[in-house]
């Protein structure tokens, strides 16, 4: 009787299992049935080059095969300092996107679905991908790069640990990425933009890279920007700032007054604008910006009347 | 006790920063009468004292905890400039316990137990653990 309880309950354990092992996990069920129609079936980068990792490198040494890749020659014993946390034995993911920019290449981590990594491989460009290789309660976490997919056969081909060329089912593939809630980055060299790009992430992406990079850099992916979303008005400061940066006024006040003009609402378009302006000592135009700047309130107020200010005694030396 | 430690450090800055700011001392970029790209679409209050001050903490608290992690000072350092205010928010007093991919596979204790379980999931293409099995499917 007791014999008989447990030999169903083994048998229901291994049904479930079964079932479980059968279907596929929802993202790869959705690409394998229903695919973006611009997507190849399959795709791979072989010119990707490969850092086998060492024990525990495998931040610094994803990393350093997407940099390549975006023709950023670094490698990973460069990127170990950066990166590494010894106490850990591993990296962080925000410290895998603040060394990207380290090197001078824009960090973007993608939306957590997997038709839009499959995009990004087929457009080209590499993802490092965050991956819990073991359980929730046993995490074993690792990074990776994904370099290539098949449809047809439904799997996913990675530089991992010291695999050049690993092949992982697709479901098992997003079960292991899964469990890091997704997680995925792409590594671009300045002027590009990613093929999933969301405006909004994607600006703040590039107003972080402008923090730590030569304005040239981080100039020429903000005029990229602005070639996909026109009139984007954080694309447009970006430019006049690095031009600003670059002590490049007149490319600076062009950048602003176009700011200013596409959105007239816009406390940081005439403020910067004034601000231009006057270092030209145009201070009549200047101070009819920051006049405007203040009248139109809101959190930058103070600013704006820190710049008239500055303005107005400027002008009486 | 860590715990106390790090309250009391926040405070002290906390007060040692609003004595700067109360001071005039400058505790602002170089980039003087300019509204920064990321503050132009911003809807936070830029330059706002208690933004900056939480920013300033958070950045120490990573800085301490980076180097408590074995990072060298100068390194640390260069570290936390590389980070975003939000980057460095997220971070913040979570260094110890946040997902840090290093493929720490065979450490500890691997049960009999835990092989069986991998080899099973393994297999069944749940997991990946051991690098050489192969899904059944």
């Amino acid at each position: 009787m007791t014999m008989s309880i447990r030999n169903a309950r083994f048998l229901v354990g291994v049904f479930v299992l079964c079932l479980g092992a059968c279907a596929n996990p929802p993202q790869t069920r959705l690409v394998l049935s229903s695919p973006p129609v611009s997507l190849p079936r399959h795709a791979e980068l072989s010119e990707v080059p490969f850092f086998a990792q060492e024990a525990f490198q495998c931040g610094p040494a994803s990393l350093s095969m997407s940099l390549n890749a975006a023709g950023i020659a670094v490698t990973p014993e460069t990127l170990k300092p950066e990166l590494y946390l010894p106490d850990r034995h591993g990296s962080l993911q925000v410290e895998m996107l603040a060394a990207t920019r380290r090197h001078g290449a824009t960090a973007y981590q993608l939306a957590p679905e997997l038709n839009d990594m499959l995009r990004e491989i087929a457009a080209g460009t590499p993802v490092v991908i965050l991956q819990n290789l073991a359980f929730g309660w046993y995490p074993v976490w690792h990074y990776a790069v994904a370099i290539g997919y098949d449809l047809d056969h439904a799997e996913i081909i990675l530089r991992s640990g010291p695999e050049q060329r690993q092949i992982l089912p697709m479901r098992t593939f997003e079960y292991t990425w899964a469990r890091s809630g997704y997680w995925a980055m792409v590594v671009l060299p300045p002027g590009r933009i990613p093929e999933t790009a969301e405006e909004t992430s994607f600006i703040a992406a590039v107003s972080a890279f402008e923090k730590i990079t030569d304005p040239e850099r981080a100039q020429s992916t903000y005029i990229a920007a602005l070639n996909r979303w026109p009139g984007n008005l954080a694309a447009q400061i970006g430019v006049g700032n690095t031009a600003y940066r670059l002590h490049d006024l007149a490319q600076a006040e062009t950048a602003f007054r176009q700011a200013a003009h596409d959105h007239p609402d816009s406390v940081a378009a005439f403020n910067n604008l004034a601000q231009t302006l006057a270092d030209q000592t145009r201070y009549k135009e200047a101070l009819e910006a920051a006049h405007r700047a203040v009248s139109l309130g809101g959190p930058l107020a103070q600013v704006a009347q820190e710049t008239l200010a500055d303005i107005e005694s400027r002008m009486k030396l | 006790m860590t715990q106390q430690y790090s309250q009391f450090m926040r405070w002290t800055s906390r007060m040692v920063i609003l004595s700067m700011l109360t001071m005039g001392l400058p505790l602002q970029s170089a980039f003087a009468g300019m509204v920064e790209t990321d503050q132009a679409v911003s809807h936070e209050l830029a330059g706002q004292d208690r933004a900056r001050i939480n920013a300033f903490i958070d950045r120490e608290d990573v800085l301490a905890q980076l180097q408590k992690q074995g990072v060298t000072a100068g390194e640390a350092k260069a570290r936390v400039n590389a980070l975003t205010d939000d980057e460095a928010h997220k971070i913040a007093g979570k260094l110890d316990q946040l997902p840090a991919g290093g493929d720490v596979v065979g450490v500890v204790l691997i049960l009999v137990f835990i092989f069986v379980v991998f080899l099973v999931t393994d297999v069944l293409g749940f997991t990946h653990f051991f690098p050489s099995t192969r899904s059944a499917r």
